[in-house]
């Protein structure tokens, strides 16, 4: 039996506009998803107009028999892109609470543990909106040139911050762990 | 050496999970697509599917109350002459064969018209390659959507009609896929028409008759 010498861990509390910025992401999550369910039939609606406005965006030919299927997808991704959302800011709200936490604990400077939570923070608050702006997109400009814009808008950029994060955040841990075998 | 060991086992852990977590958000995954059935071939599956099971009445209901009927009534003019009363006096006589046969003419007579529009809007000239190649692959889908439901009852008709077709959208697909050649896409656009139209005026009796 090994004695256990070391002093337990003390967790810490990220700074409140984090823990806040994660709680409004989650309140947006379901609020989004409640009203999506709750204006089905009206966004349908608004972005088949949309979309039936725009004919060449769409490569619409004017035949219903083939145009409702083209339309039928747009529509089917930009119900998908709504869905996304809701469930990537409910999940991404909590990777914020889990990853900020860590940091704020076991990130021991300032100079790591600040960028770190707030590249978690900003790139996990931004990320889900990718999805909210992909939907609202397909209708101008169809469905892969609108994935195309988000990406590069939000996706990527957000996205990346949050990877950048999590690395920089597991190398720290690792680290960490091994600083506390060798002492 | 053992708390090394444990070190490296963590942080490879570390790798693998954030690794895992990462790759699906690095695809950004939007889900996929599915096409669906549209109404006009769900009425054509439920009164399919009801001839089949000798329930002639629920079929009768079924085209009386459905979509097909509508749509058959808004191409009559494109359509062989007595079609629907043809159809409507089969399902009332519990006549199986001879309802296939309307129906048969019917979804080869939509997906003939779709192939002359797909061969109209292709010609277009003021359409680049990738326009017109999209174009085409669109009406493909769609004439395909229609064709396949009958495809069965075309070949036992006529199998020559059917091997024509089926050879004509396989080339007319691969033109669809390389914007290399979109112009010649209409002619296997056309050659499916005229099958189509050979094929309904071979299967209507005022025709064969004369």
């Amino acid at each position: 039996m090994i004695p256990e010498t070391r002093a337990p861990l003390q967790w810490r509390l990220p700074p409140v506009a984090v823990l806040l910025t994660a709680v409004v992401l989650i309140g947006c999550a379901e609020v989004g998803g409640a009203s999506m369910v709750r204006f089905k039939v009206e966004l349908t609606r608004w972005a088949r107009h949309a979309m039936l406005a725009r004919p060449a965006t769409h490569g619409l030919v004017g035949v219903r028999d083939v145009d409702e299927r083209v339309l039928d997808e747009a529509l089917v991704k930009f119900d998908a892109g709504l869905r996304l959302f809701h469930l990537h800011a409910e999940g991404m709200g909590l990777v914020i609470i889990a990853t900020t936490t860590i940091a704020a604990t076991l990130a021991g400077s300032p100079a790591s543990r600040r960028p770190i939570i707030v590249l978690l923070t900003v790139g996990g608050a931004g990320y889900p909106l990718g999805y909210l702006v992909w939907s609202g997109l397909i209708p101008y400009y169809g469905p892969e040139r609108g994935k195309t814009v988000a990406e590069w808008l939000v996706w990527t950029p957000f996205g990346g911050a949050t990877i950048v994060a999590l690395w920089w955040l597991a190398g720290l841990v690792a680290w960490r762990m091994m600083r506390r075998e060798r002492g | 050496m053992i708390g090394r060991a444990r070190v490296v086992a963590a942080s490879l852990a570390a790798a693998v999970a954030l690794l895992v977590t990462l790759c699906p958000a690095a695809a950004h995954h939007v889900g996929t697509y599915v096409p669906k059935d549209n109404e006009i071939t769900t009425n054509f599956k439920q009164i399919k599917f009801s001839v089949e099971a000798g329930k002639f009445a629920v079929a009768r209901r079924l085209f009386d109350t459905g979509p097909l009927q509508t749509d058959m009534r808004a191409r009559a003019a494109r359509l062989p002459a007595g079609l629907e009363a043809g159809l409507r006096a089969a399902l009332e006589g519990g006549d199986g064969a001879e309802v296939e046969r309307g129906l048969t003419i019917f979804f080869a007579a939509l997906a003939r018209d779709l192939a002359r529009e797909a061969t109209r809007q292709t010609a277009d000239p003021t359409l680049s390659r990738e326009a017109c190649a999209a174009i085409g692959a669109r009406f493909l889908e769609a004439i395909w959507r229609y064709y396949n439901l009958v495809d069965f009852a075309v070949a036992r008709r006529d199998d020559r009609t059917s091997v024509v077709i089926r050879l004509a959208f396989d080339e007319a697909t691969g033109y669809a896929k390389s914007i290399a050649a979109p112009d010649k896409l209409r002619e296997p656009l056309t050659r499916i028409a005229q099958a189509l139209s050979a094929f309904i005026d071979a299967s209507t009796p005022a025709r064969r008759g004369s």
